[in-house]
């Protein structure tokens, strides 16, 4: 199934605007379909989306809600709750719930920097590819270009498609997702 | 609360306050901080910590630190005295939380008070480094030096594609957190010429956004800018290197400081009178006042920092002003007097250790 064109759940909801003659495709999950407001003319919707999904509008995902980490014990509920991990083990068990709620605080799902063995992961050129494409991307949903922002939204699956195929195996049987909320940040 | 004496029976040693020290471009920038979370593979993260098994991680962090090349010493948190807690908090060393925490958790730190590690808060380590004024570079290579020295003797949680694997996703990646305390009286009260603007600092936090920075206030999350004292720090850590974030904190201040010194200039060439009433004043309250709250001393504090480094005050420096704004603190006037303080007690005092850091002070003649 195809994934929404704003976080990585499967697209359930298929949106057409015909404006001056141009075409423009939208492929979204529920949730971000929520978001959307549909019947209310789309303009700012889109927006909407990319600034931040208020969970507390969306129902929760069943699935999701049942994950729990067999060694620690947390639940996605719980983790969704509160924001904290309970072992470095939920990272894997919760895996592609978390890409949007990653999406959403970092801008991005891949880590760049040093290993503890002295090594490198390098995905920087990329980053600063996609950083570039979606600052642009905002700037063209504002002005509700959405011609553009689709053509956008394409280029950064591009650059992202190696990303793309990692997160088929993350957890194929899902058919739906649900971002977390934005937890507290726990600065010292 | 732990049954830990109010007040240790003797002095512990207690680490330097090197605030008080100079620094680069200390005119405008007060300090430099960074700090890496990270955690130990084997070990649930605290949410889902037993109180035995914090007790054999503080244990085998201890030594492990212990045996470090850095010269550090070490505070059991739970056997100090909330006064001495209160201290450590004050000098940024631990956070609200590992002071009122009561479970297994401990404090590594050098005697000059630089480096801080604290063990098992949040996360199971967070080090810690601090330098006065702008000096990024240096914390840099030795809040490194420190990391690959404890990950050659630990195994960290790590995963190729999230990184290093922390308590809170918002620390996710490299865990590292830089930031860089600055003075901005000028670009708080205005931006340029015209009164009319918007002032600077809502410029700076605009921009800040922009490059995955934030802005805050003096004690961090969610504080208020008290005395014009903002933090700005970095908030992405994944997608981008500690040298990315690094470089994106060190071109934004490059400006913010100019930026602040124009202003600065500007607001002296335009109403010298205005400026020198405001820094003259709070002057002589701090150097007359028997009693004086915090938060009035700190405002007032800022003002005569201002006038110091414009040259309208003699027989003051900044290093000065940045000792008192730590030593003023409640923790610290009832370390310092050995005694449970009352609020008025401790603001007599507080005016009293004011008094005397500036009574060699005066207007530039």
């Amino acid at each position: 199934m195809a994934k929404c064109d704003f976080c990585d759940n499967p697209a359930t909801v298929h949106m057409t605007e015909i404006k001056g003659g141009e075409k423009t495709q939208m492929h979204l999950c529920e949730f971000c379909a929520k978001q959307m407001h549909p019947g209310d003319g789309g303009s700012g919707g889109v927006q909407k989306v990319l600034e931040g999904l208020d969970p507390k509008s969306l129902g929760g995902p069943p699935l999701a809600v049942r994950l729990t980490c067999p060694q620690c014990g947390m639940t996605y509920a719980e983790f969704k709750q509160h924001g904290r991990f309970g072992c470095a083990n939920d990272y894997e068990v919760f895996g592609a719930e978390l890409k949007p709620l990653f999406k959403r605080i970092h801008g991005s799902t891949r880590y760049c920097g040093k290993t503890p063995d002295g090594g490198a992961v390098d995905n920087e050129e990329i980053e600063q590819a996609v950083r570039a494409v979606r600052a642009k991307l905002d700037q063209a949903i504002r002005e509700e270009r959405y011609e553009d922002a689709a053509r956008m939204r394409d280029e950064i699956r591009v650059l992202e498609a190696g990303e793309a195929q990692a997160d088929v195996a993350d957890n194929p049987d899902r058919d739906e997702g649900d971002p977390a909320d934005h937890p507290a940040e726990g600065e010292a | 609360m732990s049954d830990a004496p109010l007040f240790e029976p003797r002095p512990p040693d207690l680490p330097g306050l090197w605030i008080k020290d100079s620094g680069p471009e200390n005119d405008v920038v007060v300090s430099s901080r960074m700090r890496l979370a990270r955690n130990l593979r084997g070990y649930h993260f605290k949410p889902r910590q037993e109180e035995d098994e914090g007790k054999r991680l503080t244990e085998h962090l201890h030594g492990v630190l212990s045996g470090l090349d850095h010269d550090l010493r070490w505070f059991d948190m739970e056997e100090l005295s909330p006064t001495l807690r209160l201290v450590l908090f004050e000098r940024h060393l631990v956070s609200r939380e590992h002071v009122d925490d009561e479970r297994p958790r401990g404090l590594a730190y050098t005697t000059d008070g630089t480096v801080g590690v604290m063990v098992n808060e949040e996360d199971h380590l967070r080090f810690q480094v601090f330098a006065p004024g702008l000096n990024l570079e240096a914390i840099s290579e030795r809040i490194e030096a420190l990391d690959n020295e404890v990950a050659s003797r630990v195994e960290y949680s790590f995963s190729e594609q999230y990184g290093y694997l922390t308590s809170c996703p918002t620390n996710t990646g490299t865990g590292l957190r830089v930031s860089v305390m600055l003075h901005l009286p000028a670009l708080a009260y205005r931006t340029s010429t015209s009164n009319d603007d918007e002032p600077g600092i809502v410029k700076v936090n605009n921009a800040a956004q922009q490059l995955g920075l934030t802005v805050r206030g003096i004690h961090g999350e969610s504080s208020k800018a008290e005395g014009d004292f903002f933090q700005i720090s970095n908030q992405v850590t994944l997608g981008r290197s500690p040298d990315q974030a690094v470089g994106d904190l060190r071109d934004m201040l490059g400006q913010v400081i100019e930026w602040e010194r124009q202003v600065r200039q500007i607001l002296l060439e335009d109403d010298r009178l205005s400026v020198e009433d405001l820094v003259l004043r709070s002057w002589a309250v701090l150097r007359h006042a028997r009693r004086i709250a915090s938060e009035e001393a700190l405002q007032l504090l800022s003002s005569v920092r201002l006038g110091a480094c414009l040259g309208l005050i003699d027989g003051v420096g900044v290093t000065t002003i940045h000792d008192l704004m730590v030593s003023m603190l409640p923790g610290h006037l009832q370390f310092r007097d050995r005694a449970k303080l009352s609020p008025d007690e401790r603001d007599a005092m507080r005016a009293t250790l004011i008094r005397n850091a500036l009574a060699h002070s005066g207007p530039t003649s």
